[in-house]
């Protein structure tokens, strides 16, 4: 890496970059160009042309000489900027530089009919969020606000701009959109994500199943995460299924990000997981969680949800979790009833409060007869059971016919 | 466009030039004593309305009845007249292929009509004029050849078009025009004759005519020449409006004024006259003023005698006066601000500045003495017409080619024979001139400033700096001429023609600096590398010889001719295509020279007040950016201020003046146009403007007079002008941002004893005198806390401790602490606004580590988002932040406790807690307890079978305290019965009794029953802060919480422990 590059290597790497550019752009070689413009890869050639650059302190004369080269001047030179400050690990110079060039790019994209260069603009859109995360960590280390990421959504957006209207560019909409999810769900601006959304959804010109898979794959996945944040489950069920079910299988990791919140959405409309997914996809957390539903075992529900706390907190389910625990009241209230059932089927659908509040003891909970009370209230209320709850016996009445519905892929009624 | 169809054509212009100067001079010759006549006139005139203010308020009635007029008239004038200009310009242009620049400048000028309209006479004319110089510069290369015809063929189409505006203006322009038309058809009359046309409407003719004759006994001839152009075009400006009363006024005026113009003026004369010489002898023309007006009017004699040198010093003098016609350009552009805006002031502001720094030499006093609005423009007009007629003259050479200067010089020759001619020449010179004036008169203003900075504001050194911009002006000029276009030429250039211009010890250097500079811009415009060339950096040519100066003015002529055609071609077509591109382009090039930089200014202004209001900010803030940049370059950040504050002081002295009169004035007249124009920006200038008059008039005593009222604000605004104006230069100038305000020096340090202060919004900046330093605050904090007085004026307390904080940027634990009082108290009477504020400022304030009660707060915050907001996301992003000690607390405890009671509907955990809540959790619940109860009954309803006694809901809802079991407690508990009683009353619950009298609730009859009902005093828009009152909220939401009651009518005993506790 730090071999000495003569004055003239480094001058033949330069150009040989110039050239490959050009060439690039006037074959309409859209492959080539992504490459060189992947600032971040660690591609031999873009790491020897920026040890070049170190050499050869003035690029900008020799762009200028050469009118092949010196009609993208803007793109060009702050793009090697970018490249050599990269490699310097200054990062924030070289977002700033290639901030620079990818406004310069996407000048020229606009005046591009075709979309040939569209895979030159998705490394683009890709670098510039990558180049502004670390831009980001690096002016966070130095105590200064991180800020490029924002100005990186900005950008993207304006890509996106470019990309939205009628024609053949709109196939890279959905790549652009994808990118700003992944910037705006990392600075939690996410309601910014509806107004993109909106465009792609009420766009009647371009069906949703003509963009690419890995988009649509990406698209779902943040919308889905976006409806379990609005406790919208049905529609966050949907679209993270459409994810999971589209997803190459041999992402694991992929599937294990959809799963993380495909899982809870499920818990929450009463569809329960194997075992044998969360060890496959190394989703324990929920292990804890699954069997405290099948148990009705509130305390472990509760410990679940206390030792995974900042994990739940963080990926933003800690609140769909813990709703849960009306279900669990549910399953616990079943077992009682079943237990009851056994002893004596005729006054099984009477369940004296007593025996509730004791079996939470049992449980280590601590809850006095009022609380239990209104939690059978709300479990009436919310249709987890069928009956009534007769205040002066202190007794829940329960319906002789299917006094436990199953909420069987529908959420709790709130 | 003309530059190009002058380089195009500039050999064959040149030559044609130079006969056209033939021609000139015979008939410039003769004008300019003639001009002489006028000029002294108009300068009474100016020196009038200043020196006698009684008369120049007396005329601004007038003046402002007739600007209303003209501006209603401009107003609708102005749609004609602007499109009419607009098409006259383009029509212009069209005829006119090489005339682009001009065509720009015309559309700019069209524009600046249109913003005219409102002084629509002035605008109009000036538009007109300088259509008509746009027309003229493009004819020019072929006008010099066939300059008579050509000219006329523009007059004409000046002619309707002034005749257009003049309908509007007055019939007393038209009758000024008949005298002018006659004028125009004398000699360039057929050019002129347009000009004329304006010139009449402009001018009033009648008023400048006995000017003229007023100020040609007192003036000297060559003065007079001067004065003439600049009264010409200052007429032309100021003459819509000032028609009606400038004809009235400045006849009184003239008669008086003129002693006094003489008296105060003289000096001022001679600064004009310095100006002009300084056109025509770089050196410092404020101290040589008197030399300098010798030598001006030695060169009109000569000029009459030899018209060749004649042309020579006509160019420089008309260099001065293209400082004028910058700034009666940049007037035009301020006015059109001015008028979109407050285009008095703006203009005034404009002129000042550019004003400043050309009149400030010779105009200043003259702006000063007009304290009114009509009496500033009058001298702005004035010194304008001054300068524009030398400036136009000089200008022309240069820049605009001989041909104009030739015209100008034809016009004033048929002047001469008749004053009115002449003054209708100088009037004709002036529209001309405006156009260029227009860019002078900005890279004027900033020379001066720039000047006027490094000279430190005193008037002396303002003359001194003057001086120097006359001589930049003049460098700027002669390479103007060359670079007639000059606002094409970057900073940079300026930066280095200052840096040249500055090294000569007088005169004579300055002439030969000036003379190679041109040579040296010229060279590096024909290689191209004029906007490449890093002139910062660029070694400074050895201080030529004062002999080589004849020979410089002698060559001077044919450079700039030559120079003109190829630099301002490119940046006219910049600068009026794309208006941004220039700014850049100037800004790059900032070094360049004053004088273009000057230029571009003014062209750009020009253009940009083309594009309207927003024109005015941007000449307005281009203005102080070249100056300030270029400023900035020369000197380190500190000088900024100092530059800044002189600049505004200095420069704007005789701006001020002229600018408060004329904002005092003209506000009045155009209030309503400029409504628009009282954008913040706007009132900043003028504060700063203000404040500059304050320095200024401790200099000048001429400011005295004309200040006024505005003197006493001055100071304060000074600093932050200082402060603000880098900012916003910066702001444009795009890479640097508000870290570059230097905000130390808008921090203020209190010195006020007063415990307690109201609050008031700031709308200026604080005033030391009435913020209290943080001693006096503590003491203020804890009366406020101690204080027996209602919520309302406790919260107008904190505001202002909060507000003296922040001003004096006191962020400690007492700002904390400020902040704490204040968010609990607005929670306790449930003012969320108020206390979202506090809450934001305070995690901040936490975020910089200033201790305070941290978990407190933490609580509020968890609970307002988890109860008010009802984000999903915010309650996790609040919840993740919290730490595990913060868990621990027993406030943030209880707070999450309510969130998963809430979350999980569990009504009677929430109850529970609502009885235990600490500190204030309890009264932010308040908030929630409604629509907790609401669904508590509503779940019940569909649960409970049959009936559910109220005495348990009673208890399960809070309305009693389940925990009290004493007996004393049981009034209490019957009390809080009949509340629940009246509570599921409202809400429509099916309330039975049983064979005991207990009331219960008939759950199966309730389930369909319920309903949530309205809330009594709810404002319709549901915006809290409107309905705010203190209680309004609680007896109006929450009507139904018999706490929420309880505590409005009387804060609650236990409220008022905690709040002892917690303060």
């Amino acid at each position: 890496m730090a071999a000495y590059v003569s004055m003239g290597e480094a001058h033949r790497r330069i150009t040989d970059y110039l050239n490959r550019f050009a060439d690039a752009v006037s074959y309409q070689d859209g492959k080539t160009l992504s490459r060189l413009v992947s600032v971040s890869s660690d591609s031999a050639v873009l790491v020897s042309l920026a040890e070049a650059l170190n050499t050869f302190q003035d690029a900008n004369r020799l762009m200028r000489q050469t009118e092949k080269y010196s009609q993208y001047v803007d793109i060009l030179l702050p793009m090697l900027r970018a490249l050599q400050s990269y490699r310097l690990r200054n990062l924030v110079e070289s977002y700033l530089a290639f901030e620079k060039a990818s406004n310069a790019f996407l000048q020229e994209f606009r005046n591009w009919e075709l979309a040939w260069a569209l895979e030159a603009l998705y490394v683009i859109a890709y670098e510039i969020r990558i180049l502004a995360e670390k831009a980001d960590i690096e002016l966070a280390s130095i105590g200064k606000t991180p800020e490029k990421l924002k100005g990186a959504g900005s950008f993207l957006m304006k890509v996106f701009g470019v990309l939205a209207g009628k024609g053949p560019k709109r196939v890279g909409a959905l790549y652009v959109t994808c990118q700003l999810f992944k910037v705006y769900f990392k600075l939690g601006t996410v309601h910014l994500c509806r107004s993109v959304i909106r465009s792609i959804e009420t766009a009647r010109i371009f069906d949703f199943e003509e963009f690419p898979v890995r988009d649509k794959v990406t698209y779902m996945y943040y919308t889905g995460r976006l409806e379990v944040y609005n406790e919208n489950f049905p529609a966050a069920d949907h679209k993270l299924s459409y994810a999971l079910t589209h997803c190459n299988a041999q992402k694991e990791a992929n599937i294990r990000m959809i799963l993380k919140y495909l899982i809870p959405v499920k818990l929450s409309i009463g569809i329960l997981p194997k075992q044998l997914l969360l060890e496959k996809f190394n989703l324990n957390e929920y292990s804890d969680v699954v069997v405290a539903l099948k148990r009705g075992d509130l305390r472990l529900l509760r410990h679940a949800l206390q030792e995974h706390e900042d994990r739940f907190l963080r990926s933003g389910v800690y609140l769909v979790l813990e709703k849960l625990e009306l279900q669990v009241y549910q399953r616990l209230v079943k077992k009682i009833y079943i237990m009851q059932k056994q002893k004596d089927p005729s006054k099984a659908h009477q369940i004296k409060l007593d025996v509730i509040v004791k079996a939470l003891k049992w449980l280590e909970i601590d809850m006095d007869v009022d609380e239990v009370e209104c939690i059978m209230s709300i479990l009436i209320y919310r249709n987890l059971m069928k009956g009534y709850f007769a205040h002066k016996s202190k007794v829940v009445v329960l319906s002789k016919q299917d006094p436990f519905p199953k909420l069987n892929g529908k959420p709790v009624n709130s | 466009m003309m530059n190009q169809g002058e380089s195009s054509d500039a050999s064959t212009a040149v030559e044609k030039h130079q006969i056209n100067d033939t021609h000139q001079v015979q008939s410039s010759y003769f004008p300019p004593n003639c001009a002489v006549a006028s000029w002294s006139t108009q300068g009474e005139n100016g020196v009038l309305s200043t020196s006698s203010y009684n008369h120049d308020q007396q005329v601004d009635p007038n003046l402002k009845t007739g600007q209303d007029g003209t501006n209603l008239a401009s107003v609708v004038s102005t749609s004609n007249s602007g499109p009419a200009n607009g098409v006259q310009g383009y029509s212009g242009y069209a005829a006119y292929p090489n005339s682009d620049p001009y065509g720009y400048s015309s559309t700019g000028y069209a524009a600046y009509y249109n913003h005219y309209q409102q002084q629509p006479s002035q605008y109009q004319q000036q538009p007109s004029q300088y259509q008509q110089q746009p027309s003229q510069y493009q004819q020019q290369p072929s006008q010099y050849q066939q300059q008579p015809s050509q000219y006329q063929q523009q007059p004409s189409q000046y002619q309707p078009q002034s005749n257009q505006s003049y309908p509007h203006h007055v019939g007393a322009y038209q009758n000024t025009g008949a005298p002018y038309q006659p004028l125009s058809s004398f000699q360039n009359t057929g050019s002129y004759a347009g000009p004329a046309s304006y010139s009449s409407t402009y001018y009033n003719p009648g008023d400048y005519q006995t000017s003229g004759s007023y100020t040609s006994g007192n003036y000297g001839t060559q003065t007079n020449l001067w004065h003439g152009g600049q009264y010409a075009t200052y007429s032309s400006h100021p003459y819509p409006n000032y028609t009606p009363d400038s004809t009235s006024a400045y006849s009184s005026t003239t008669a008086v004024a003129t002693s006094q113009y003489q008296q105060h003026y003289k000096q001022w004369e001679d600064y004009y006259n310095q100006t002009q010489t300084e056109v025509s002898c770089a050196p410092g023309t404020e101290n040589v003023s008197v030399s300098i007006a010798s030598s001006v009017t030695n060169s009109v004699p000569s000029g009459n005698s030899g018209y060749t040198a004649s042309n020579n010093q006509m160019s420089a003098a008309y260099t001065p006066s293209w400082r004028p016609e910058f700034s009666s350009s940049d007037l035009t552009s301020v006015q059109p601000v001015a008028a979109s805006g407050n285009a008095p002031e703006g203009y005034w502001k404009h002129g000042a500045s550019s004003f400043q720094n050309d009149l400030p030499k010779s105009v200043e006093p003259h702006a000063q003495k007009p304290p009114d609005v009509t009496p500033a423009h009058e001298s702005f007009q004035n010194q304008q017409t001054s300068t524009f007629s030398q400036g136009s003259t000089a200008l022309y050479p240069a820049s605009y080619q001989v041909s104009q200067i030739q015209q100008s010089s034809f016009q004033i020759g048929p002047q001469p024979s008749e004053p009115l001619d002449s003054r209708r020449a100088s009037k004709l010179q002036i529209p001309t001139n405006p156009r260029i004036a227009s860019n002078l008169p900005s890279s004027i203003s900033k020379p001066d400033k720039d000047s006027s900075m490094t000279s430190t504001g005193a008037k002396p050194a303002y003359v001194s700096v003057i001086m120097q911009k006359p001589n930049e002006k003049v460098t700027s000029y002669e390479e103007d001429d060359s670079m007639l276009k000059p606002g094409m030429f970057p900073k940079s250039l300026r930066g280095y023609v200052e840096r040249a211009l500055a090294r000569c010890k007088n005169d004579r250097q300055k002439t030969a600096c000036q003379a190679v500079l041109k040579e040296v811009i010229t060279k590096a415009t024909a290689d191209g590398t004029l906007y490449t060339k890093d002139w910062d950096t660029e070694p400074l040519f050895p201080v030529p010889n004062t002999d080589a100066f004849n020979k410089d003015d002698t060559q001077l002529p044919i450079p700039t001719s030559v120079m003109p055609k190829s630099k301002s071609p490119s940046r006219r077509a910049k600068s009026r295509w794309e208006p941004i591109s220039e700014e850049k382009v100037v800004d790059k090039s900032a070094n360049i020279s004053y004088g273009t930089t000057k230029y571009g200014g003014g062209w750009n202004s020009k253009q940009f007040s083309g594009g309207k209001m927003e024109n005015k900010d941007n000449l307005g803030t281009k203005f102080s950016f070249s100056d300030q940049r270029s400023s900035s370059k020369n000197f380190a950040r500190p000088a900024k201020r100092q530059r800044l504050g002189e600049d505004l002081n200095a420069g704007d002295d005789g701006e001020i003046s002229s600018d408060s009169d004329k904002e005092q004035n003209l506000t009045k007249y155009y209030s309503a146009a400029i409504a628009l124009a009282d954008s913040p920006e706007e009132k900043k200038r003028r504060e700063n403007r203000s404040k500059r008059f304050d320095k200024g008039h401790g200099n000048q005593v001429e400011k005295n007079n004309l200040r006024g009222k505005d003197v006493g604000a001055g100071k304060l605004y000074a600093r932050r002008a200082s402060a603000i104006v880098p900012s916003r230069t910066f702001d444009e100038s795009g890479s640097r941002a508000v870290e570059d305000i230097d905000w130390d020096a808008l921090t203020v340090k209190g010195t006020c004893q007063e415990i307690e202060k109201r609050y008031l919004r700031l709308t200026s900046a604080p005033d030391p005198a009435t913020v209290r330093p943080e001693e006096v605050l503590e003491k203020a904090l804890l009366m406020v806390q101690t204080s027996p007085k209602n919520y309302l004026y406790k919260c107008d307390q904190l505001k202002s401790i909060r507000q003296d904080l922040t001003v004096q940027r006191i962020r400690n634990e007492l700002t904390v602490k400020v902040y704490e009082t204040h968010a609990r108290l607005a929670i306790e009477v449930g003012d969320l606004p108020e206390y979202n504020q506090c809450q934001s400022q305070l995690k901040t304030l936490y975020g910089e580590g200033i201790t305070g009660c941290h978990m407190e707060f933490a609580a509020y915050n968890l609970l307002c988002v988890m109860l008010h907001s009802n984000n999903n996301r915010d309650l996790l992003s609040a919840m993740s932040r919290l730490s595990a000690n913060a868990k621990k607390d027993k406030a943030v405890k209880h707070a999450l406790s309510v969130r998963s009671a809430v979350t999980s509907g569990n009504y009677v955990t929430f109850f529970r807690l609502y009885k235990t809540a600490p500190n204030l959790n309890t009264l932010l619940m308040d908030l929630y307890v409604e629509k907790m109860r609401y669904a508590a009954v509503k779940c019940m309803s569909r649960s409970y079978r049959p009936t559910v006694p109220v005495s348990y809901l009673s208890q399960i809802l809070g309305f009693t305290n389940a925990l009290a079991t004493s007996e004393s407690s049981d009034e209490k508990e019957v009390d809080g019965v009949e509340e629940c009683i009246e509570w599921l009353k409202a809400h429509g619950a099916c309330l039975i009794s049983d064979s005991t009298g207990e009331t219960l609730l008939d759950a199966k009859a309730s389930a369909s029953s319920l309903y949530m009902p309205e809330p009594e005093d709810a404002v319709s828009h549901g915006d809290a802060n409107l309905a705010f009152l203190p209680g309004k909220r609680f007896s109006g939401r929450l009507s139904n919480s018999s706490l929420g009651f309880f505590r409005l009518a009387a804060p609650s005993s236990r409220v008022n422990t905690q709040l002892d506790v917690d303060l």
